[in-house]
């Protein structure tokens, strides 16, 4: 009562006290009516009454303990029964570490990825990013300023539309110029996001069409902090972008970094904000298509209801405006954790599916200390019985049990958490340095720790309340009776602990399969052929355009470039090219090609890239018709551009594609050449139609890229050196071989064989330490038994044959279902292979096998052991 | 002294209460009407003729316990007397296993009633 007092106790007690006060009182006054003095009747009354104080204490006893005080009884009776056999208790909690911290971890890159798309931004769920035509993993910005204007000002459903479109910039003006990454927005962007500044202001609804002669920004935290030394008065100040003087108007708060998933915005600024981009704000198609759009619905209308909303607005539009909305128009909506646009749509792909490996995971090993559990109760269950025979009801023994399970996985659940406070960071270990300036992250919040809670109580209920229920079944009076019925914990017992253990067989033999999968995947990736040289070639961005140069500045530092590093020894080829395959990122571009019907809606959407002379020559892409780009092909000259197979395939079948034309931008580009197909993003892509415009006539980024002798990364510091002799001011970035470049092709893939691979692992580690434990465990109730079969003459491969078949049958029968359960489940993946099928023969056998001969190992041990036994010793024994 | 011997003559002719009748008895007590337990134990005294003589000691931890087990409920309230008191009734459920006991009890009356009164030649055959 000292350490857990009851709630309302010392009130009762008052009560007590007050009863029989009342009760001596009503006596005294009977036997005073009756005629005795006030003195006797007192003394008389309480003669009758008897011993106060007893009275009070036997009375008080019927009140039972406090619940506090009765859980903190069986919780001391529990910790007891936990230190008596620390093995258990240190193995199942390990596990379930483990188990849990997987389930964690993976949670929690969800947490910060999926379900915190834009950090910092009000009620994300009413958010949707919309998408016209096609659907594909990462498209281009889908809409134009005009299309925009129409669907926000004429929409019913949604409260505000927001337009973005970034790109990387150099901020000049200080001692060293940064390049940054910038957003051009609406002047609603903070407003729809319900963004509240933290210093100054955001934009104002007449600022976004109006050019200013000095434009105002708004700072991203980082930046205000990094580059302004969290200037408090920085409002009002100008600082310069690109040579260009702009006022900084506001600064955004801590932690907000963008609308787009995953990546980062340093800096905002109005959509136009010199006027010199009239044609892109006033035109419908084309290069005017250039902006990513988010809405938030209105309270109660949904997603499909505003995706029908906006797309018959849509439809008006492409009435209205048809030449300018050839192919597909089609609007859906994404809520954001599911974005296209962004990190989320890759995330979306694959975490989910991790999350289930973990899930699948944490309930083998709840199978595997169920295992444990079941065993310790049945080797406690003269314990229980007596306790059972002294008076305990069922419901007291099961709650004394599944306490030690919930202490258990209370236990697993904390240090889980203090796990995962760490290895949700890991995640962006998984991202290589790269050109997009990803912020990707797990993060640890209140979800995450729900998680944990709801995966531990989960383990709690399985592990123990389970066990500890069908436990308390067993007859009191059989087994304090009859020890020998009991000998192997009674059939039921012994059904149960083989379902657990084909259980445990059933779930590991999925995650084997998919790890199997994947990691043959990764193989397959690793030496696949893109259809491009990799090895040899060094790239290096230089920020040209966008650090303020003319025109004219950029073409002599192009051509200086390529003199220079042509010169340096080791380098074989130069080129330039403004988009590096397999990274990721693309480029898309309406093209309407001469003489051709499209079907009906199909996207007339192909990509692009513009490349210098001998691009190909040095990627080793052949040429298989026609000729490659020359410094001749400039903008004097006539626009020409180069198809691959694909799109020379698709537009001219059965054609010469030399000589054709295709319109790009509303100009006429002559088809030169014919190149082979090579690998855009991934290298499970469908290919999609590629043409290659030359680097002269309408290049946009400066990349350099370099064919070497020898080792591309040598020669990083001299191209840089290079390029820095003709300007020093000029910023070089992104300088690295091809191959790291192209690892961002193969990132998700990383991830998945990682996570899988070491998810089947445990699962195997598990399965087969299940198998041991209780083949080992049934084989030694059965001691005395194979004691008497060998004094009657069984020899010892008899034995061994006993012991075994028991672990085969198990075995078998995991093997079965969990083969049945994985090939349902490895469709699921399928998009996620590459180079092999979802139901691979091979693997699905070597996995078989593995998992089957693995188990048989297990089951052996005791076998051989039981074997081994001098059978007079083993008769003896119980 | 004719006090006294009064005293213990009322003492002899009283009987030690059977294991489990007490809780019978309050309930049926508390069947009358709620009661608080000076007046529980008056009324058996009364209606037994004075042979019934419950021990406080008995009474309260039996009067919490059926509390517990939900087969009375109790409330504070002033008697006749101006006498605030704990008042206990009946519930339904009480009386269903007052209904229950008093099954057994007879059961048991008619048990020790033919144990003791049969006749030697029918315990023969």
């Amino acid at each position: 009562m000292k350490s857990f007092p009851s709630f309302g106790f010392q009130r009762r007690k008052h009560e007590l006290q007050e009863e029989i006060d009342a009760h001596l009182q009503m006596a005294i006054a009977d036997r005073v009516a009756r005629g005795e003095t006030a003195e006797t009747a007192r003394q008389a009354a309480a003669r009758e009454f008897g011993n106060i104080p007893l009275v009070q204490d036997v009375t008080r006893q019927m009140w039972g303990p406090g619940w506090l005080e009765q859980l903190g009884r069986d919780v001391r009776y529990a910790l007891r029964q936990l230190r008596k056999s620390s093995g258990f208790t240190i193995t199942a909690t390990a596990m379930l570490t483990v188990a849990i911290c997987a389930n964690s971890t993976v949670f929690s890159w969800i947490d910060g990825t999926m379900l915190r798309p834009i950090p910092g931004a009000r009620d994300t769920g009413e958010l949707v990013s919309l998408q016209r035509g096609e659907r594909n993993f990462s498209p281009t910005p889908p809409f134009s300023y005009p299309d925009y204007r129409d669907l926000r000002e004429q929409n019913h459903t949604l409260t505000g539309m927001l337009a973005y479109h970034h790109d990387w910039i150099t901020l000049t003006g200080g001692a060293q110029p940064e390049r940054v990454y910038i957003a051009n927005v609406s002047a609603n962007y903070f407003d729809v996001l319900g963004i509240k500044p933290m210093l100054g202001r955001f934009f104002v609804a007449e600022e976004e069409t109006r050019p200013d002669a000095v434009p105002n920004v708004v700072l991203g935290y980082s930046l205000w902090k990094t580059r302004y030394a969290a200037d408090p008065a920085i409002v009002g100040k100008s600082i310069e972008l690109a040579r260009h003087p702009v006022t900084v108007i506001g600064v955004a708060p801590e932690g907000f970094v963008g609308a787009m998933p995953g990546i980062r915005q340093d800096l905002w600024i109005t959509l136009d904000p010199l006027g010199t981009d009239v044609w892109r704000m006033t035109h419908r198609s084309g290069g005017a298509v250039w902006l990513n759009v988010i809405g938030r619905l209105r309270p109660g209308v949904s997603r499909g209801h505003a995706a029908l909303d906006l797309d018959t607005l849509m439809h008006h539009i492409v009435a209205a405006y048809p030449d300018d909305h050839l192919g597909d128009n089609r609007i859906t909506l994404d809520p954001m954790w599911r974005s296209p646009f962004g990190a989320n749509g890759y995330m979306a792909a694959t975490l989910p599916i991790l999350l289930a490996f973990a899930a699948v995971v944490l309930l083998l090993t709840c199978a595997n200390v169920a295992t444990l559990t079941l065993v310790r109760f049945v080797s406690r269950r003269r314990e229980l019985a007596i306790r059972q025979s002294l008076g305990a009801n069922r419901m007291q023994l099961v709650r004394q049990m599944v306490l030690e399970g919930a202490i258990l996985s209370t236990g697993a659940g904390v240090v889980a958490l203090v796990l995962t406070s760490w290895t949700s960071k890991t995640f962006a270990w998984f991202f290589p340095a790269n050109a997009i300036p990803t912020v990707l992250n797990g993060t640890m919040d209140y979800k995450v720790v729900l998680g944990i809670a709801a995966s531990s109580l989960l383990a709690c209920l399985l592990c123990s309340a389970f066990p500890a229920w069908r436990s308390s079944h067993a007859p009191a009076n059989e087994v304090l009776k009859a020890e020998s019925a009991s000998v192997s914990g009674g059939s039921r017992n012994r059904r149960l602990l083989s379902g657990l253990v084909v259980a445990q067989i059933a779930l590991s033999l999925p995650l084997l399969l998919c790890s199997g999968l994947f990691l043959r995947t990764l193989r397959n990736l690793a030496c696949a052929n893109p259809g491009f040289e990799q090895d040899h070639i060094l790239t290096a961005s230089v920020g040209t355009n966008n650090a303020g140069y003319s025109g004219a500045e950029e073409k002599v530092i192009r051509h200086k470039i390529l003199d220079r590093v042509s010169a340096l020894p080791g380098v074989k080829v130069v080129s330039f090219t403004d988009w590096i395959p397999m990274t990721l990122s693309h480029k898309g571009e309406d093209a309407y090609p001469q003489g051709y019907v499209p079907h009906p809606h199909e996207a007339l959407q192909v990509y692009h890239a513009e490349v210098g002379p001998r691009y190909f020559e040095s990627l080793h892409i052949p040429i298989w018709e026609g000729r490659e780009f020359t410094r001749d092909d400039d903008e004097e000259s006539p626009r020409v551009l180069i198809v691959d197979q694909t799109a020379a395939k698709r537009y001219w079948p059965g054609q010469d594609p030399l000589g054709k034309k295709l319109r790009v931008w509303g100009s006429p580009f002559t088809v030169v050449g014919v190149a082979k197909n090579s690998t855009h993003m991934f290298m499970n892509e469908s290919p999609e139609p590629m043409v290659y415009m030359s680097f002269f006539q309408v290049g946009y980024e400066t990349i350099v890229q370099v064919e070497t002798e020898g080792n591309p990364a040598d020669l990083a510091p001299a191209v840089e050196n290079a390029i820095h002799e003709i300007d020093t001011r000029l910023p070089v970035f992104d300088v690295r071989p091809m191959r790291e470049s192209t690892q961002m092709a193969s990132i998700f893939a990383v991830l998945q064989s990682a996570l899988a691979g070491m998810f089947a692992l445990i699962g195997l580690v598990l399965a087969v330490t299940g198998i041991y434990g209780v083949v080992a465990y049934r084989t030694q109730m059965r001691t005395h038994e194979i004691g008497i079969r060998m004094a009657l003459g069984a020899s010892r491969a008899n034995v061994l044959r006993l012991v075994l078949v028991q672990g085969l049958w198990l075995t078998g029968i995991g093997l079965a279902l969990g083969l049945a359960f994985a090939l349902g489940l490895t469709r699921f993946i399928a998009r996620l292979l590459y180079g092999i099928g979802a139901n691979d023969p091979v693997t699905v056998v070597s996995v078989v096998i593995l998992l089957g001969a693995m188990s048989l190992a297990a089951c052996y041990l005791p076998a051989h052991r039981a074997m081994r036994r001098n059978p007079v010793n083993a008769i003896r024994e119980l | 002294m004719p006090t006294s011997m009064n005293e213990k003559d009322q003492y002899k002719n009283r009987i030690e209460l059977l294991q489990g009748t007490l809780d019978m008895l309050i309930l049926q007590t508390l069947q009358w009407g709620p009661q608080h337990g000076y007046g529980i134990v008056q009324a058996l005294r009364l209606r037994s003729g004075d042979v019934l003589q419950v021990e406080t000691g008995s009474l309260y931890p039996a009067l919490h316990r059926l509390e517990r087990q939900g087969w009375v409920q109790s409330e504070w309230k002033q008697s006749e007397s101006k006498q605030r008191a704990r008042y206990y009734r009946i519930t339904t459920k009480g009386k269903k296993q007052l209904a229950s006991d008093l099954g057994r009890w007879e059961r048991i009356v008619e048990a020790i009633g033919s144990v003791m009164y049969v006749k030697p030649e029918e315990s023969e055959s």
